[in-house]
C-alpha cells in the first residue's frame, strides 16, 4: 500500500465516521455523558446569563405579550379597546390580500434564501482558488450587504422604476419594448427578490467561506485519488461537511427575509396591487396606513407563530447534523 | 418671496403679550404647538419664533417641529402621556383623536369667533365640516384643493383646446399622444405618492358620484363611479396616460411635466412653484372644472385645520392661544400674505390680498374648484375619523394601481375598493 492510499483510506474512514457522528466534533464513539450537577461554575454562569435573560424578557417579552393582548381587542395604538376575541384573526384570514402576502412571503423568502445561499457558495468556492486580486474582489462583493439598505434600494429604483430610468431605456434600445418594472406584478416581483438575492449573498458567502475553511484539502485530494469527479466531491464531501453552517445560515436568511420591510417598502411599498406585500409590510400598512391596530397586529403575531415554526423545524434539522 | 420678518412684530403685538390680557386662570405652563412642515420650511422657522415668543400671563408657547409620520408621533406621544396642546398635520387626524378622547372641541373658539366677525370671513361650508355630534374637533385654516392642470405650450403644439368636459379632455389626451406626449400623467406608487388616488376620488366625484352614499354608508359600486372608473380606463387603455404612473410618486408627476413628457395632470395649487415654473407667465395653467358626462363638476378636496388637545395647562388658555395661532395662518395680517403658505386660504379678506389676486392659478383655484370641491366622504356631506383609513389606503392603492394597469374592469376594480373598505368591520359613519 503507497503512503497515498492509506492516507486516502485513512481519510474516507475518518470521513464515513464523520458522517456517523463521530470525531470532527462530534462525539467520540463511546464518550460516557458527563453526570449533571449544580457545580459552582454553573450557578455563575447562570447568574452572569440572568442579567440578559431579563433585559430581552423586558425589551421582548413585554411588547410580545402586550401585541397577543392588543391583536385579540378592538383598540388603537394608545388604548387597548373593547375585547373582541379572535375577531380581528378572523378579518384577517378573510382578507385576500393576506393570501396574497403569504404567497409572496413564501416565494420571497424561497427564493431568498436559497438564490442567495446558491449564489454565495459558489462565489465563496470560486475564491478559494487562488487567483489574482482575490483579496479585491472579497471586499468589493461584500459592498451590497455593507452598504445601507437605504442607498441600495434607492439606487435599484433609480435604476428601473421610471420608463426614463437606465434599465428600461436599455431594454428598450436593445428591442424589448417597454419595460415597467414596478407596473407589472411580475417584473415587480422580479425585481425585489432580484434585489433580496443581490442584497443577502456577501452574507451567505461569508457564511460558506467559514465553513469552507475548516473542510480540509486532504479530503479533496484523497477522493480525487478515489476517482471522485468535482461534482462527486462537492456532493459528498463539500456539502455534508458545511451542512451545519448552511443551516445556520437558512435559519438567519430566512429570519432576514421573512422580516424585511425597508428593501420592499423602499423599492416598491409593496405594491403594485400588493403583489410584492409581503406580511411584515402588510402588518405595517394595517396599523400605519390603515389604522387598523388590531387586525395588523394580528398579522404580527401570526407571522411571528410562522417564524418560530420554521426556526424550531430548522434547528431540529441542524441537531441531527453531527458534523460542525 | 418676501420673508415674514415684517408679520413678527404685529402679531406679537395681536397675541398679547401683557399680562394684563391674560386667560386670567392663573396657571402656568407650556402650551406647546406641535407641526409638521406645513409650506416652505422658512415659515416654520417664523412660526417657531412667533410662538416661543407668545406670552399669556403664565402661560408661554413651545413649538414643536415635526417629522415623519405626524399622526404616529402624536399617537406615541399621547400614549406617553405627554403631547401637544395645539397641533396641525393631516386632514382627518382631529377626528381620529378626537374619537379617542384626545380632542377639546372648539365650539368655545367658534363661537368667540363668531362675535368677533372671523366666522363671517371664512368661505362657507368649511365650519359645518369640521363639526361632529360632539362639537367642533378643530378649526379651518386652509384648504388643499385638487385640480386639473395643462401644458398651455402642449396643448398649443397639439392644435387643441383647453378641455371643458370629459369628451373633450380625453380629444386632448389623443392630440397630446399624436405629438408624443402623454395626455396625463398620476402618480400611485404603493409610497411616497397621493395623486393617483386623488384622481379615482376626484374624477368620481367630478361625475356626481364618490365612496360613500348620503348615510356614509361605503357604496363604490354606485353607477357614476362606475362610469367614472370606465371613462379612467379608457384613458389609460388608449395609452394617453403616462405608462409609468402607477409606480410613480408625486415628484415623478413633478419631473414629467417640467420635462414636457405628459400634457394633464390633477394637482396640487402650488405645482407651478414644484416644477419650478412660474405660475403668472409659465406653461403651466389651471383649467376650469370639466363637466363629467352628467354636467357634473366637482373635485376632492382635504381642509387644513388645528385642533385642540385635552392635555394642556389651561382650557381657557389653549383656546385664546387657538384663536391667536389661526389668525397667523387663516387671517390677512398671516403667512398667506408673506407667500409661504402652501395651501388655498379661506378667508374673504385674505383672498382679497392684492398678493393672493397676483397669482392667476390661485384666484381661478378659489373662484372656481373650491366651491365644486367635496372632502373624500361625498356623496356624505360630513368628515369623519373613518375617512383616515381610506384615504390613499390600501383599498384606494390598490384600485388605483389595477386600473392603470389597464387589466381590469370598473366593476371589478371598485369592487375590489369597496371589499377593501369593509374589510375591516369598522363602521364609517360619522
Amino acid at each position: 500500500m503507497t503512503s497515498t492510499q492509506t492516507r486516502s483510506s485513512g481519510v474516507l474512514n475518518g470521513l464515513s465516521r464523520a458522517r456517523r457522528g463521530v470525531g470532527l466534533g462530534g462525539r467520540s464513539e463511546h464518550a460516557p455523558r458527563p453526570p449533571r450537577r449544580f457545580s459552582t461554575r454553573s450557578i455563575t454562569l447562570t447568574l452572569l446569563v440572568i442579567p440578559s435573560v431579563v433585559l430581552v424578557v423586558l425589551i421582548y417579552g413585554y411588547p410580545a405579550i402586550y401585541s397577543v393582548f392588543q391583536s385579540l381587542h378592538d383598540g388603537n395604538l394608545v388604548e387597548v379597546g373593547e375585547f373582541v376575541g379572535l375577531e380581528n384573526y378572523r378579518i384577517v384570514l378573510h382578507n385576500p390580500v393576506f393570501w396574497q402576502s403569504v404567497e409572496f412571503t413564501i416565494l420571497y423568502c424561497v427564493v431568498g434564501v436559497f438564490g442567495s445561499w446558491v449564489v454565495g457558495l459558489a462565489l465563496a468556492l470560486l475564491l478559494r482558488k487562488r487567483m489574482y486580486g482575490r483579496s479585491f474582489l472579497k471586499t468589493l462583493l461584500l459592498l451590497p450587504w455593507v452598504v445601507p439598505v437605504v442607498v441600495t434600494a434607492t439606487a435599484w429604483k433609480w435604476l428601473v422604476a421610471t420608463p426614463s430610468s437606465v434599465v428600461p431605456r436599455l431594454a428598450e434600445d436593445l428591442g424589448l419594448g417597454q419595460l415597467l418594472f414596478l407596473d407589472s406584478p411580475g417584473l415587480a416581483k422580479t425585481i425585489v427578490i432580484a434585489y433580496k438575492i443581490w442584497l443577502s449573498f456577501p452574507f451567505m458567502m461569508l457564511m460558506a467561506s467559514a465553513a469552507l475553511a475548516g473542510v480540509e484539502n486532504d479530503l479533496y485530494e484523497a477522493a480525487r485519488v478515489d476517482g471522485a469527479s468535482s461534482w462527486q466531491q462537492f456532493r459528498r464531501i463539500t456539502l455534508p461537511l458545511i451542512a451545519r453552517s448552511t443551516y445556520i445560515s437558512w435559519i438567519l436568511m430566512f429570519i432576514f427575509c421573512i422580516g424585511d420591510f425597508q428593501s420592499i417598502y423602499l423599492l416598491t411599498g409593496g405594491g403594485p396591487v400588493s403583489s410584492t406585500s409581503t406580511l411584515v409590510v402588510l402588518a405595517y400598512e394595517t396599523v400605519f396606513g390603515n389604522f387598523q391596530t388590531g387586525p395588523g397586529v394580528a398579522i404580527g403575531i401570526i407571522m411571528t407563530v410562522v417564524s418560530v415554526l420554521v426556526s424550531v423545524v430548522l434547528f431540529r434539522r441542524i441537531k441531527k447534523v453531527q458534523i460542525s | 418671496m418676501a420673508g415674514a420678518a415684517g408679520v413678527l412684530p404685529v402679531l406679537l403685538e395681536a397675541c398679547g403679550n401683557s399680562s394684563s390680557s391674560s386667560s386670567g386662570s392663573g396657571a402656568s405652563g407650556t402650551l406647546s404647538l406641535w407641526d409638521g412642515e406645513v409650506g416652505t420650511g422658512q415659515l416654520n422657522t417664523e412660526a417657531k419664533k412667533l410662538v416661543t415668543a407668545y406670552k399669556d400671563g403664565n402661560l408661554t408657547g413651545g413649538y414643536e417641529l415635526l417629522t415623519g409620520n405626524i399622526y404616529e408621533v402624536i399617537e406615541a406621544a399621547l400614549a406617553a402621556n405627554k403631547g401637544p396642546t395645539v397641533a396641525g398635520g393631516y386632514a382627518y387626524q382631529a377626528f381620529q383623536f378626537a374619537d379617542q378622547g384626545d380632542i377639546h372641541y372648539a365650539d368655545n373658539v367658534v363661537a368667540t369667533m363668531q362675535k368677533n366677525g372671523q366666522y363671517a370671513d371664512y368661505l362657507p361650508g368649511l365650519f359645518p365640516q369640521m363639526k361632529t355630534s360632539k362639537g367642533y374637533v378643530g378649526i379651518p385654516w386652509g384648504v388643499d384643493t385638487r385640480a386639473l392642470w395643462y401644458n398651455k405650450s402642449l396643448l398649443a403644439k397639439a392644435g387643441v383646446g383647453v378641455p371643458t368636459d370629459w369628451a373633450s379632455f380625453l380629444a386632448a389626451a389623443k392630440a397630446l399622444k399624436k405629438i408624443g406626449v402623454y395626455g396625463y400623467v398620476t402618480a400611485a406608487a404603493s409610497s411616497n405618492s397621493a395623486y393617483g388616488t386623488h384622481t379615482l376620488a376626484a374624477f368620481m366625484i367630478n361625475n356626481g358620484g364618490g365612496m360613500f352614499d348620503e348615510q356614509g354608508n361605503a357604496d363604490c359600486m354606485y353607477d357614476r363611479n362606475v362610469e367614472a372608473v370606465e371613462y379612467l380606463l379608457e384613458l389609460v387603455k388608449g395609452g394617453y396616460v403616462d405608462p409609468g404612473s402607477a409606480s410613480y410618486v408625486d415628484t415623478d408627476v413633478y419631473t414629467e411635466l417640467k420635462n414636457g413628457k405628459a400634457g394633464m395632470a390633477l394637482a396640487n395649487p402650488t405645482i407651478p412653484q414644484e416644477c419650478g415654473t412660474d405660475p403668472v407667465h409659465g406653461d403651466l395653467v389651471v383649467m376650469s372644472p370639466v363637466k363629467g358626462p352628467h354636467g357634473d363638476v366637482g373635485t376632492i378636496q382635504y381642509l387644513k385645520n388645528y385642533q385642540m388637545y385635552t392635555k394642556t395647562p389651561s382650557i381657557a388658555g389653549s383656546e385664546k392661544f387657538m384663536i391667536w395661532w389661526n389668525e397667523l395662518f387663516a387671517g390677512k395680517k398671516g403667512f398667506f400674505a408673506q407667500g409661504i403658505t402652501a395651501a388655498v386660504p379661506v378667508r374673504k379678506s385674505v383672498i382679497a390680498l392684492p398678493e393672493i389676486q397676483a397669482d392667476p392659478q390661485l384666484v381661478k383655484i378659489i373662484k372656481e374648484w373650491v366651491p365644486v370641491a367635496k372632502p373624500e366622504s361625498a356623496r356624505y356631506p360630513h368628515i369623519f375619523s373613518g375617512l383616515a383609513t381610506v384615504d390613499n389606503g390600501t383599498a384606494m392603492v390598490q384600485c388605483i394601481q389595477s386600473i392603470l394597469g389597464g387589466k381590469t374592469t370598473a366593476t371589478a376594480a371598485l369592487q375590489t375598493l369597496q371589499n377593501g373598505i369593509q374589510n375591516y368591520g369598522a363602521s364609517y359613519k360619522a
